[in-house]
């Protein structure tokens, strides 16, 4: 919803792409094949759409793209065993289509400087942890969006709102959103005691812009946060959340009042 | 000579080390020298005890069948930090992934949520069925109420697709 939002700010026009599907991550674990089908078709209907550039916001879906398109580049046999199935549902393999996440779209491509030129309520005396995921960073050998070992870019945007964005020992530690299929109990923890310590150090909200690490962090917290024997709470906003408010967009407009973790008393975006 | 494992008898499996190999395309386990790098910043090391080196290990000395039948490779949890540092390029990441395909092909025990999420995918495309959200105050919340945009299903052609993929 606030992806949706801010991008118009910035003269960027979203279109949403019709019949795509997972991006095959959970079917990855079951038969690699098929996740490199679910991947490269979504790409292809990106390319039969004419658009030239497809954003995609989670972390895993944005890795499994990127990873498929590396790896069927080094099988020839598994590249023209896709190109034939594409050919069943009326698709050609994409080759052009750039793949952007939301962090380098506003990094790179926006910029820091610009966002700063926009803002209308800058975030003064909001001191924020940054999380930027795990499969958006590595492998680096795919081309990933920001240094695998020490991503700066999402504390840069942040900054650029007027806030602070202060480094943390666990930020490289992942959300766990891929053991909720397998071991629920060890993914809350996981994400349970980085909440906990982000807590303790005094951040005022952790920011995201992934949605699955957005369900483990925001969604699931209280679950999270009880496990590592917790109590309190630490709101968890999107990026694009606390860059509408900069850009003074009303909060329900940018879903504010879905979030789980977020209350106007806590922080006055 | 075949090695044995003296504790459990097992013998080595050189076809499953073969299929392993042969679908790991430019990663390279066999490379790989035991500098535990990869274990030492495993998210799944002290929680669940996942030492990736010890898996890489298994599959070159060729110690597969029980791997396949054990929950150690469902405890990955995907961070990718050891594809990443992995001087060798073996990622044991990618090993665990084709560890979990051979343990589906062979009908170990897979746990549910994947199996669930893969049906799910073969029925509409997506992993999860649309449903309400709820705002903090409790208050059921759609796509429609919140203004998005509709969604537009695959054609079932993608799940006859999927299906001939997965029957090999
Ligand atoms: S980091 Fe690579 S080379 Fe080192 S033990 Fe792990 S798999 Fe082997
Ligand atoms: S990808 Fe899996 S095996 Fe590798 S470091 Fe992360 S949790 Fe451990």
């Amino acid at each position: 919803m606030s992806l949706r939002e801010v991008t118009p700010h910035f003269n960027i026009e979203l279109i949403d792409l019709h019949e795509t599907s997972c991006c095959g991550g959970p079917v990855r674990s079951i038969n690699t094949k098929a996740a490199t089908y679910l991947s490269i078709r979504n790409l292809a209907l990106a390319e039969k759409s004419g658009l030239k550039n497809l954003l995609v916001p989670c972390n895993e879906c944005h890795f499994m793209l990127c990873e498929v398109s590396h790896r069927i580049q080094l099988n020839q046999q598994l590249h023209n065993e896709v190109e034939t199935l594409l050919r069943e549902e009326n698709l050609q393999y994409p080759t052009t289509v750039k793949i952007w996440h939301t962090i380098d779209l506003f990094h790179d491509l926006i910029t820091p400087e610009k966002i700063r030129l926009r803002v209308k309520r800058p975030l003064k005396g909001l001191t924020f942890a940054a999380h930027p995921g795990c499969q958006i960073i590595r492998p680096s050998e795919i081309g990933r969006v920001d240094h695998p070992e020490k991503p700066r870019k999402l504390e840069t945007l942040i900054k650029a709102l007027g806030a602070e964005a202060k480094d943390y020992p666990e930020k490289l530690d992942c959300c766990g959103a891929a053991l909720l299929y397998s071991h629920k109990e060890a993914a809350l923890s996981l994400a349970g005691s980085k909440l906990k310590s982000l807590q303790e150090q005094g951040f005022q909200a952790l920011v995201d812009t992934c949605p699955y690490c957005h369900i483990m962090y925001d969604a699931k917290q209280k679950e999270a946060v009880s496990t590592v024997g917790g109590k309190s709470m630490i709101p968890v906003v999107y990026y694009t959340q606390i860059l509408g408010r900069a850009l003074d967009i009303p909060s329900e407009k940018l879903g504010l009042h879905l979030n789980q973790t977020f209350t106007t008393e806590d922080v006055e975006f | 000579m075949t090695l044995t494992d003296q504790m459990t008898m097992a013998k080595p499996n050189p076809e499953l080390q073969k299929k392993i190999f042969s679908r790991l395309v430019n990663i390279h386990p066999d490379e790989c020298f035991q500098c535990m790098r990869c274990t030492s910043g495993c998210t799944s090391l002290k929680l669940l005890e996942l030492k990736p080196h010890e898996i890489t290990l298994l599959v070159t000395t060729g110690f597969i069948d029980e791997l396949l039948s054990s929950d150690i490779i469902w405890t990955c949890a995907a961070c990718l930090k050891c594809r990443e540092r992995c001087p060798q390029k073996a990622s044991p990441y990618n090993t665990i992934m084709i560890l979990r395909n051979l343990a589906v092909e062979k009908e170990s025990k897979v746990p549910e949520a994947y199996m669930k999420a893969m049906s799910q995918i073969l029925e509409t495309g997506l992993m999860q069925q649309e449903t309400p959200v709820l705002s903090r105050e409790a208050k059921p919340f759609n796509r429609q109420t919140l203004g998005l945009p509709k969604l537009h299903y695959p054609k079932p052609k993608l799940q006859e697709i999927l299906m001939k993929i997965l029957g090999g």
